[in-house]
């Protein structure tokens, strides 16, 4: 057993120059590219991470912009709101004071016209009337035309009249 | 047999032959074979793992990613600072080396070559080597050795304190490499050691060994369970520990 725990000078010979050569072959052959393929990936990586919070920064001020022209507009869009409102309400107002006024004058016209109209129609009336109280009166007194009683009124008429005065009389 | 002779069977090295190179006697053995298959897999898998652009790869592509990427991330550079990406490469190789081995000796026919204390011996000098190194590096070599003491300390205490902390750091070597080859082969021992119950109790009588088999394949299961988490734990322990003690080297604090 004491093999075991004696040491063989040529083999610990044979150790480092094997594996002084593994080093210098895999640090050449395997752990160079290796690591320039772990790094390029890592720059890579962080390029493409600082391009993407570029990117996010730029997107995150695009939509603080947009925003603020949003806001801008709501406000635009109020202000003409109210203005449309106010000019609608005066344009109301205006059109009611006219429509107003119109009627009055309709008013006024109709009022002229049925008074002239009235007048018209009472001098109408009243003209038939008279015309027919006229006519009425004449048949009446037709009717009532009485040869001896006319003939005797008339007399006593003259009469009358032959007293009164004199100077008229016929008979002198 | 004797257990003795089953353990040595299965965890320690096989020698199959040396080469002479100048004053080095070199063994050529399993564990080395080992070594030499993990080199294979790795340097031969993980490029072409890592460059192909398969879909059906995908998944195994991103594992590696993720592992390199933790070691990145929660080892190497929280403990040696930005200046630490430089040294992935070695915490990196480090990691899947010890992991492939470790995986390796759950192989069957395979054998754990981080469970001899050559090769955990030989990792750990290279840890050594990687921490002075970068402290040196980072401090200058006055720096360094000045730093070595932590602030604070009394001007009398300094003389005790500088070969303390110059064996501290053979010490944190030395556990580091006693870590990684203990954890290895204990579970290989607690496997053969259920795998013996059967055969200590069929000794007694056939039925008693039949009796305790499925006991044992049960534990067993469970214990390679076990040394399959270990083996992952264990890589990790020792990458981690390698990056703290070098950014203590770095950085003095």
């Amino acid at each position: 057993m004491e093999a075991l725990i004696r040491p063989e000078i040529g083999l610990m010979f044979w150790t480092i120059t094997c594996f002084a050569l593994l080093v210098l072959l895999l640090a050449k052959t395997a752990w160079k590219p290796l690591l320039q393929a772990v790094d390029e990936r890592e720059r890579a990586l962080k390029h493409d991470r600082h391009s993407a919070e570029t990117a996010r920064a730029e997107a995150e001020k695009a939509r603080a912009e947009l925003d603020a022209k949003l806001a801008g507009l709501k406000t635009e869009i109020g202000r003409r709101m109210e203005e449309a409102r106010v000019s609608a309400e005066k344009e109301k107002d205006v059109i009611i004071e006219e429509a107003r006024k119109s009627a009055g004058m309709i008013v006024e016209s109709a009022k002229r016209e049925i008074d002239s109209q009235k007048i018209e129609a009472v001098r109408e009336i009243r003209d038939k009337v008279a015309e027919l109280s006229i006519m009425v009166a004449e048949r009446i007194l037709i009717n009532k035309l009485d040869h001896k009683a006319n003939t005797d009124l008339s007399s006593r008429y003259l009469a009358e009249i032959e007293k009164d005065r004199p100077e008229l009389k016929l008979e002198n | 047999m004797g257990l003795k002779e089953i353990l040595e069977h299965h965890i320690v090295d096989h020698i199959w032959s040396w080469v002479n190179l100048g004053p080095l006697r070199l063994p050529i053995s399993k564990h080395l074979l080992m070594m030499g298959i993990a080199s294979v897999i790795l340097v031969l898998g993980l490029p072409l793992l890592i460059r192909s652009r398969s879909r059906a790869l995908a998944p195994f592509r991103a594992m590696i990613e993720i592992i390199v990427l933790f070691l990145r991330d929660e080892v190497v550079v929280p403990n040696l600072g930005h200046k630490g990406a430089a040294y992935m490469g070695y915490f990196s190789s480090l990691f899947f080396f010890i992991l492939t081995l470790n995986l390796l000796g759950l192989v069957p026919y395979g054998a754990t070559a981080t469970g001899n204390l050559a090769v955990t011996a030989g990792l750990a000098l290279t840890t050594f080597a990687l921490v002075n190194f970068a402290g040196i590096r980072e401090q200058g070599i006055f720096g360094y050795f000045g730093h070595i003491v932590p602030k604070g300390v009394p001007g009398w205490l300094y003389p005790l304190l500088f070969p303390i902390e110059l064996i501290g750091l053979v010490t944190k070597t030395f556990a580091l490499c006693i870590r990684l080859f203990a954890n290895m082969i204990a579970g290989h021992i607690v496997i053969l050691a259920f795998i013996s119950f059967i055969f200590i109790f069929g000794s007694l009588s056939a039925i008693v060994g039949f009796g305790v088999a499925p006991i044992s394949v049960g534990l067993v299961l469970f214990t390679l369970m076990l040394e399959l988490f270990v083996a992952f734990l264990q890589a990790y322990v020792f990458v981690f520990l390698t990056a703290i003690f070098t950014g203590a080297a770095m950085h003095p604090h």
